[in-house]
This record gives structure tokens, C-alpha cells and sequence, in this order.
């Protein structure tokens, strides 16, 4: 055992993590990612919940309520006064996630309950709609509107007759399922096709194939077909275990929400073509790893809603696919619609599958021809 | 006069402060074995890739069956077969799988494919490895792979690039002959290679050094010639390496 012997070794491994730069700056910039999202993604709670308050009364006792509401950082309020509103419509079509009503006698109501010094049966009784199928944010909007209702006055207790938006009491596997089925795909599909890309370069069978009667768009379509099916078994396995093993919910189409994830799958292989244009060697593709999964599993609402990401990360929400892929996920399995009634989730998968098949195209003819 | 079939007028690449191939004039026609020849770092691949529209010409012009490349490369593309000097296949796949996909890209049929392939084992040696993943295959089994799925498509246009490198001499004459029988067939090969020996055996040879073509000619040619320059070879003819020698050293240039 010799210490010279021992430390050249040494010195040569530094001196080659030295020379890949690339390499070098990912490995410094993981881990304070990694602290920067982990720290701020746990210690954010929720905030900016929209929500919608139909006061039919309007009087100082629902105005007060309301001001609590708007004062709670949970909540962005909007106030409707018209009787009679379509609150279902506000939720599905608008994005709020709760609906609050005030009917017209409540304030007499709550004021009667004692009536002359006695309780009696009168009892003031706000309706709840609530768009149950984010657990975590159902949670919050009940505590909320319950901190809402204390120290308002003196009249009795106020009943909260909630109605929940899709019938079902969603758990947290049920949405939880979703997400996960899209984790897998973009983890798997990006990873994959970007390994399987750089391994071509380095192998010189891209080389090869650029000079075939091979397309660029067909080099594409082809891994994008490939990894499609390959998403496709493994979001079925996890739908399947999930009900066999979790019994979760599914209330919506199970074609519509294996059409998403394949919708999403071809995406993520044209982000892993991408990505494989940043990546010259397979040891500089694999710092890719934790670039994806992080943000991923930290900020695109799988482990809690986006609404409870600080400010400050908000922003790589939005950026991140997955976001829009657990929104669409979410809506098809647990909601029970079809992709077109969730707008923004569908928007932003079929945004990030033009935006990275369109890029990918690019940088493979560039790839093609140093 | 026969059809040029590979042409470059003022070919050059430049990488960084080298110029890796400098104003390269190439002309091969059809039915020839064209060499090139030189050490490496003389510019033989970079020449080839911008031919095969791999990399884009800093200055110049190719033209590969009368196209211009890389703009009219999808007009000729079928009509070529392409060896990059890396070991180009699939690790993960077996030999068979490799030359059915390489075959088959270029709108080949399974059972035509499965025909090629029992020749090609055959004139590969290695009949017995069909279903060896290319991972486990040696060194210079992986090169007879490449070089097969190369030629499965019987393409009449060949572009090698370093076909015989590391394979052992009894193998690398049972290429050149094979290369011979395709010669025959009317086939155009233009290779790449540092061993000056096959230089001996192409039709034409072009000698690169540090980018550019010095010399061209027969091998016969470019022996005749030096002779006729260097009154050391009064005596006896010089060998191809001599040639090489004395037209890429002192000779540069003068010989063009």
C-alpha cells in the first residue's frame, strides 16, 4: 500500500473531473439546486388559493367574513354579488378551486340563534363548493374558511354545508397516482432517449444513419414511437398497481388518461433529443439526472400544490412540464373530464411537445453537421 | 472520359487556428479504388465527412455523384455506402439485428436482408457470431461488422473510412481481394487508409499531409515519378513508402 501510489490515482480522477468542464459545473450546481429547491419547497405552505365568494346578503357580518378571507395569504378572493351565479361553472371553467356562498338570510339567521338571551334552532349556513381532487388544498380552504368564521360576532355556530365539486372524497393516492404516472414517463422517455442519442454519437451510428435515406423527422418520430409504447406500459403499471394495491379513485375516461401520458411521452423524448445536444459524452448526459427529477418531484405540484411553492420558485413551476402533465393527469383521472375542460394542463403539454419536437429538429441538424 | 463520381474543388475545414484539410481538389471517378493515404492527422476523415455531408465545409465546394453536398445529398444518399472510422454499430444489438436495421433503412426487404447476410458472414468470417450481441464481439470482429453493414445494401458507391485498420494481414488481404471483386462488379470505392502498403493496391492513390493533397497518381505513377525526380533510385524502382516519403517530405509541393 503505497500513499504515493494512492494519491497519484487520486490526482489523476480530480484532473479529469478538472478537464470536463461541463461535467464540473453540474456537479457543483446540484447540490445547491438540490438545498435551494428541497429548503424553500418544504418550507413553503400554501398561498394564493383562488377562490370565489357569492355574497347574496351583503351585509357588515358577510362583508367581515369576506375581508378575513381576503386577508388570509391562502386565499386570492374574487367577491360576486349576483344572485344565482353558476358557482360549478366558476369552478371547472374559471380554475377556482372553492366556491363560497353566502345566502340571502344568512346574517338573520346567525343573529337568530340566540334570540332573546335563548338558542334556538336557527343557525346561519354558508354553502361550500369545493374542488376536492387536491386533497392538500381542500384541507386548506376548510381551515381557512373556519378561521374566517371566529371572532365575527355574537350569533351561534355557522353550519358549512360543503358539496363536493366531482361527488368523491379524494385521498391523497388519488392524486398522487397521476403524478407519478407522468414522473415515470418523463423520467423514463428524457433519460432514455437522451442516453440512447449520445450513445449514437459516440458510437458514430448517428453518423451513420445522417447519411442513410433516414429523415430527421423520422430518426424522431421513430424513438418518439418507441418511447410512447414503452410509457404506455409503464403508466399502466402503475394505474394498475395503484388499483389493485391502493384501490385509487379513477372517476374520469382511462383512454383519455392514458392519451395524455402518451401526448407527454413524446414530449419528453423530444426534451431527452434536446438535452442530447448539450451532452458530447454519456458521463455529461447522466448530470442531466437530477436536473430533471428534482424540479420535477419539488415544484410541478406532485408532492404538494404549486399554490404552496414560494414565490420565489414559482416560476420554475411553470416552466417545469410535469406541472401541466399532473394538471391534465389530474383533471382526466380524479376530475372525470376530458382533456379540452382542462385548458391550461392540455395547453402546456401540447406547448412543451411543439416547443422541444420543433428545438430537437434543430439542434439534431446541427448535431448532423459539425 | 469516365463519370466523376466524387469531386471537391477547394475543400477546406478549419477547426479553431488548424486548418485540418486546406484547399483539397478531388477527383474520383467511377470504377476506381481511390486511397487516400497519409498519417493520421493529415485531414483523410474530416475530407470524407464533408464528402459524406458530415461536416460543413469552411470553404469549397463536394459533389457526390454530381450533387452538390450537403444540399442535394437526399437525391444521391441511397446510392452510397458509408463507413465512419469508429467501430459504427449498435453495442446492444446482435450482428444480425445490426445489419437487418442498416440494411433495411435503406428500403431493403427481411428476406433480401437475410440473403446479404449470409454472404456477408460468410465473406466476414464470422458465420458462427450471427447472433452475437456487437458488445461481446472483439475488436476486430466489430470492424468486419461495421464494414458489413457498409456494404449490405450493395450500394454502388463505397466510402470507407480506415475499412482494414486493426484488423490482423491474412484478414486485411481478404478485404482488398473482396474490395477487387466489387471493383469488378463496377463498384467505386474510395477508402481512407495509413497502411502505405494497400496503398499498392488501389487503382489511385491521393497522398495527404497536414491537410492537403500533395500527390496523386497510379501507384506505378507515383513511383515513376519519384524516380525520375531522385537520382537515388538510378537502381532499383522506390516502394510506395519511399514515394510517400520523398513526395510528402522535400517534395511538397513541387509535385502537385
Amino acid at each position: 500500500m503505497s500513499f504515493r501510489r494512492t494519491g497519484i490515482v487520486a490526482a489523476r480522477v480530480l484532473r479529469q473531473l478538472w478537464h470536463d468542464k461541463r461535467a464540473l459545473v453540474i456537479t457543483l450546481l446540484v447540490p445547491s439546486l438540490a438545498m435551494i429547491l428541497f429548503g424553500f419547497s418544504f418550507s413553503g405552505e400554501i398561498r394564493g388559493i383562488r377562490i370565489v365568494v357569492l355574497d347574496e346578503d351583503q351585509t357588515d357580518l358577510t362583508t367581515s367574513i369576506t375581508g378575513n378571507l381576503e386577508a388570509d395569504p391562502v386565499f386570492r378572493v374574487a367577491v360576486i354579488h349576483n344572485a344565482g351565479a353558476d358557482l360549478e361553472a366558476w369552478l371547472l371553467k374559471k380554475g377556482y378551486r372553492a366556491a363560497i356562498r353566502f345566502p340571502a338570510k344568512f346574517t338573520s339567521l346567525y343573529y337568530a340563534h340566540f334570540a332573546m338571551g335563548v338558542a334556538t334552532s336557527a343557525q346561519g349556513r354558508i354553502d361550500l363548493l369545493l374542488d376536492e381532487s387536491d386533497p392538500q388544498i381542500a384541507a386548506a380552504v376548510q381551515k381557512g374558511l373556519a378561521d374566517a368564521l371566529l371572532n365575527v360576532g355574537e350569533g351561534g355556530p355557522v353550519e358549512i354545508e360543503k358539496k363536493d365539486l366531482y361527488g368523491v372524497p379524494v385521498r391523497f393516492i388519488d392524486s398522487f397516482a397521476p403524478a407519478i404516472m407522468g414522473l415515470v414517463v418523463a423520467f423514463a422517455c428524457t433519460m432514455l432517449t437522451l442516453m440512447s442519442v449520445v450513445r449514437e454519437k459516440v458510437d458514430g451510428t448517428f453518423a451513420r444513419v445522417w447519411v442513410s435515406p433516414v429523415r430527421r423527422a423520422e430518426f424522431i418520430l421513430g424513438y418518439v414511437a418507441a418511447f410512447s409504447l414503452l410509457a404506455l406500459v409503464q403508466s399502466f403499471l402503475v394505474f394498475a398497481i395503484g388499483k389493485a394495491v391502493f384501490n385509487i379513485v379513477v372517476n374520469g375516461s382511462l383512454f383519455w388518461a392514458f392519451l395524455s401520458v402518451i401526448l407527454f411521452a413524446v414530449g419528453s423524448v423530444g426534451l431527452g433529443t434536446l438535452l442530447s445536444a448539450l451532452a458530447r459524452t454519456e458521463s455529461q448526459a447522466i448530470v442531466f439526472f437530477p436536473m430533471i427529477m428534482l424540479p420535477s418531484v419539488l415544484l410541478s405540484g406532485m408532492m404538494w400544490p404549486v399554490q404552496a411553492i414560494p414565490g420565489l420558485l414559482r416560476p420554475i413551476s411553470y416552466v417545469v412540464p410535469l406541472t401541466y402533465s399532473n394538471r391534465l393527469l389530474r383533471a382526466v383521472m380524479v376530475k372525470g373530464l376530458a382533456p379540452w375542460q382542462e385548458p391550461v394542463g392540455l395547453a402546456g403539454v401540447l406547448v412543451f411537445v411543439f416547443l422541444t419536437i420543433v428545438l430537437a429538429s434543430l439542434v439534431l441538424r446541427q448535431s448532423g453537421q459539425e | 472520359m469516365a463519370e466523376v463520381v466524387v469531386e471537391t474543388r477547394g475543400l477546406t475545414k478549419v477547426f479553431g487556428r488548424v486548418r485540418a484539410v486546406d484547399g483539397v481538389d478531388l477527383r474520383v471517378e467511377r470504377g476506381e479504388i481511390y486511397g487516400l493515404v497519409g498519417p493520421s492527422g493529415a485531414g483523410k476523415t474530416t475530407l470524407i465527412r464533408m464528402v459524406c455531408g458530415l461536416s460543413r465545409p469552411t470553404a469549397g465546394k463536394a459533389l457526390l455523384l454530381g450533387r452538390g453536398i450537403p444540399e442535394e445529398r437526399r437525391a444521391v444518399e441511397a446510392r452510397l455506402g458509408y463507413m465512419p472510422q469508429e467501430r459504427a454499430v449498435y453495442r446492444d444489438l446482435s450482428v444480425e439485428e445490426n445489419v437487418h436495421f442498416f440494411g433495411r433503412i435503406y428500403g431493403m426487404g427481411r428476406a433480401e436482408v437475410d440473403r446479404r447476410l449470409k454472404e456477408l458472414l460468410a465473406l466476414m468470417q464470422m458465420p458462427s457470431l450471427r447472433r452475437q450481441r456487437a458488445d461481446r464481439l472483439s475488436g476486430g470482429e466489430r470492424q468486419r461488422l461495421s464494414l458489413a453493414c457498409a456494404l449490405v445494401h450493395d450500394a454502388e458507391l463505397l466510402i470507407l473510412d480506415e475499412p482494414t485498420i486493426g484488423l490482423d494481414p491474412a484478414l486485411r488481404i481478404h478485404f482488398w481481394d473482396h474490395f477487387h471483386a466489387l471493383n469488378g462488379r463496377g463498384r467505386t470505392i474510395l477508402l481512407t487508409t495509413h497502411y502505405l502498403e494497400e496503398a499498392e493496391r488501389c487503382t489511385r492513390v491521393g497522398m495527404m499531409r497536414a491537410g492537403r493533397l500533395v500527390a496523386v497518381g497510379s501507384p506505378a505513377e507515383l513511383k515513376a515519378r519519384v524516380r525520375e525526380q531522385n537520382p537515388a533510385f538510378a537502381e532499383r524502382a522506390p516502394t510506395i513508402e519511399e514515394a510517400f516519403l520523398h513526395m510528402t517530405g522535400s517534395a511538397v509541393g513541387g509535385l502537385r
